[in-house]
């Protein structure tokens, strides 16, 4: 067993008292969330820690479309997984491609292209979303989930070039070499060595693009205006336009649709840590 | 099998220019090192066969045919490299297939390549295993079994042992020459080392700055050193060289005297008194002589190896080393007499540094 030490006691007290906060921090809304989920409208409000009658009737009225808000909730749910996937797999074909051509094959002005990119982050996207909602017009896609997809893909592109320029960065040049010495053209260097490598980079993208586009709303709002073109996120916001709003139907809501990101995220964790390349070469 | 042939080669990046024209020939089947030290052009002349660096200037022939503008894919030749660079994610057998998967051979002659080369290089058991699980010396046969299951026309090397521990580098060497000496394909290998140079080759070219030293088999050039640089940097420990100016010695004889002290110089080489040069003896080519006869000398250093001991000595302000057979009682500071096998002595001019 360890040795107690003050110097060990006051490291430890140091990280708890950082530590707890946050937790605290990030909980609370969460509890929040599940509390109101299990209350009835009359005791949702009430104050208690834990409701007097729990209750899974809110589940019931937002799975079976229940509500006057939640009829189109099953199209919403849809299309906000249409619209993440298809932003999550695009953003990916795009990001890998131009990495690849950047850091593996040094195409001409490929840096100059990442900068490029990468510069549109000075400009928040709160400010292009007027322009972007203009643009989408003239090309007669507002009310068409592809606006939001294309304009998601905008947003989530140049970080993930990079990041994935970075991870490509990190493969040894000499793999490349020598698959040009085994006879492989780009596109097989591209498809049997370049991308198995890059699965755990391609996978972390993959989910920061898809959860970009599943939790947006300023975009979603802006772009998509029918009740069953928009995601589960605008409809959520709609929930409270009205004075008398559903609280505990908005936070089951909620509740479901905060689900599938923990779930992806779950699921990829361990693609996350990398450690595929490890034996390619002496390090 | 082919031969490789360099016409005038250069190669220039950006200003700076490294290699200054370079023509040499390997012959079919040769073992040819390129050896020199750092920064000299050796990896990128290898390179520029692979085909993986741009020929500024010149033309690289393989079998008669220019490659200069020949994808590297095209030139039917195996690369090894330092890093091993083997495909992390595939399997031994997978990675030594790989080459012949991409040229869509049949897989039933694929698998009976691979079973082949995987035995030469005793990897049988280590098919399904991955580059990670591999240790080094594994790892480096993998890396050649990968070359020697395309049966390219050309074998590469780049520092392909320089990874590796100081005795399982010895062992590697061994097996590569007797690889090559089963296969008898042309190889090209790069090395900094001379010793490797000296063990594998057929014929060593020495480099140094982007240019040719001299080329000749291992012996020749250990024996018979075009110049102070090729002198200095073959053979281990390496010779000792001294300045000094021809002149006679009290009995007659041609000496080069440094420091007033007279070296002996045989009859046979043909220099004028007054001259400037190096005076060049290998460790192994001075002994301990009785006092009053030799060269005195102030021990500074003993090293036994056991079979040998080396003895840095001190004669003026130059510092020497010598090697002699079996032990000796001598101690530092002690004062000794060297003699040098005469026959054995290198001159070279003091100015061109060319051997004379």
């Amino acid at each position: 067993m360890k040795k107690l030490t003050l110097k060990g006691v006051a490291t430890e007290a140091k990280l708890l008292l950082i530590g707890i906060p946050l937790l605290i921090w990030t909980l609370i809304p969460v509890y929040h969330l599940f509390l109101f989920s299990i209350s009835t409208k009359d005791s949702a409000t009430s104050g208690h820690l834990w409701p007097v009658h729990p209750t899974l009737q809110n589940f019931e009225f937002v799975l079976w479309q229940k509500h006057f808000y939640l009829n189109y909730f099953w199209i919403q749910m849809w299309n906000s997984v249409f619209i993440a996937v298809s932003v999550g797999f695009l953003t990916l074909l795009i990001s890998t491609f131009a990495a690849f051509a950047i850091s593996r094959l040094k195409v001409r002005g490929g840096r100059t292209v990442l900068n490029l990119a990468l510069f549109t982050y000075f400009i928040p996207a709160a400010f292009l979303a007027v322009p972007m909602y203009k643009t989408m017009s003239q090309y007669g896609l507002l009310d068409n989930q592809w606006a939001l997809i294309l304009a998601m893909i905008t947003i989530a592109s140049p970080y993930s070039i990079w990041v994935l320029k970075q991870a490509s960065d990190k493969l040894p040049l000499e793999l490349d070499e020598a698959a040009r010495m085994d006879g492989a053209t780009p596109m097989q260097l591209f498809w049997m060595v370049y991308l198995p490598l890059m699965v755990p980079s391609l996978v972390a993208v993959g989910t920061y693009s898809l959860l970009l586009a599943w939790n947006e709303y300023l975009y979603a709002f802006l772009l998509l205006s029918k009740e069953n073109t928009f995601t589960v996120g605008v409809a959520l916001g709609n929930f409270l336009s009205a004075d008398d709003s559903p609280w505990e139907l908005l936070m089951t809501t909620g509740l479901i649709y905060a689900l599938p990101p923990a779930a992806i995220y779950y699921t990829f964790k361990r693609y996350m840590v990398s450690g595929l390349t490890a034996g390619a070469v002496k390090s | 099998m082919a031969e490789v042939a360099f016409r005038d080669i250069q190669k220039t990046y950006g200003k700076t220019k490294i290699i200054h024209g370079i023509s040499f020939d390997i012959a079919e089947g040769e073992f040819v090192v390129l050896v020199g030290p750092s920064g000299c052009g050796k990896s990128t002349l290898l390179r520029m066969i692979a085909g993986l660096e741009e020929i500024t200037e010149g033309e690289i022939l393989i079998d008669g045919r220019v490659v200069n503008d020949l994808e590297a894919k095209d030139r039917d030749i195996a690369m090894v490299f330092q890093s091993y660079a083997l495909y992390p994610h595939m399997t031994v057998r997978e990675n030594m297939a790989f080459s012949l998967r991409l040229r869509d051979a049949d897989p039933a002659l694929t698998q009976e390549r691979v079973n082949r080369s995987a035995k030469i290089l005793n990897l049988d058991q280590l098919l399904d295993r991955f580059p990670r699980e591999l240790s080094g010396g594994q790892r480096q046969r993998v890396a050649m079994g990968r070359a020697i299951v395309r049966d390219p026309k050309v074998f590469l090397f780049d520092e392909p042992l320089s990874n590796l521990d100081a005795k399982l580098r010895v062992a590697m060497r061994a097996e590569i020459k007797s690889l090559h000496h089963r296969l008898k394909t042309t190889t090209v290998y790069v090395t900094h080392d001379q010793i490797e140079a000296m063990t594998m080759a057929d014929k060593i070219v020495v480099m140094h700055d982007g240019v040719i030293e001299q080329i000749g088999t291992p012996l020749d050039l250990f024996d018979a050193p075009a110049n102070l640089f090729v002198a200095q940097f073959i053979g281990s420990p390496s010779m000792n060289v001294i300045k000094g100016q021809i002149a006679s010695s009290q009995s007659g004889q041609t000496v080069a005297r440094v420091a007033g002290l007279d070296w002996p110089i045989t009859s046979a080489l043909n220099v004028s008194a007054g001259k400037e040069v190096y005076y060049g003896v290998r460790p192994t080519d001075m002994y301990l002589t009785e006092p009053g006869q030799g060269i005195p000398a102030q021990v500074v250093v003993v090293e036994p190896t056991g079979a040998e001991t080396e003895l840095l000595v001190k004669v003026g302000d130059d510092t020497l080393t010598l090697v002699i057979q079996g032990r000796t009682h001598v101690k530092p500071e002690d004062t000794v007499h060297l003699g040098v096998k005469t026959e054995k002595v290198h001159l070279f001019d003091a100015t061109s540094e060319k051997r004379i």
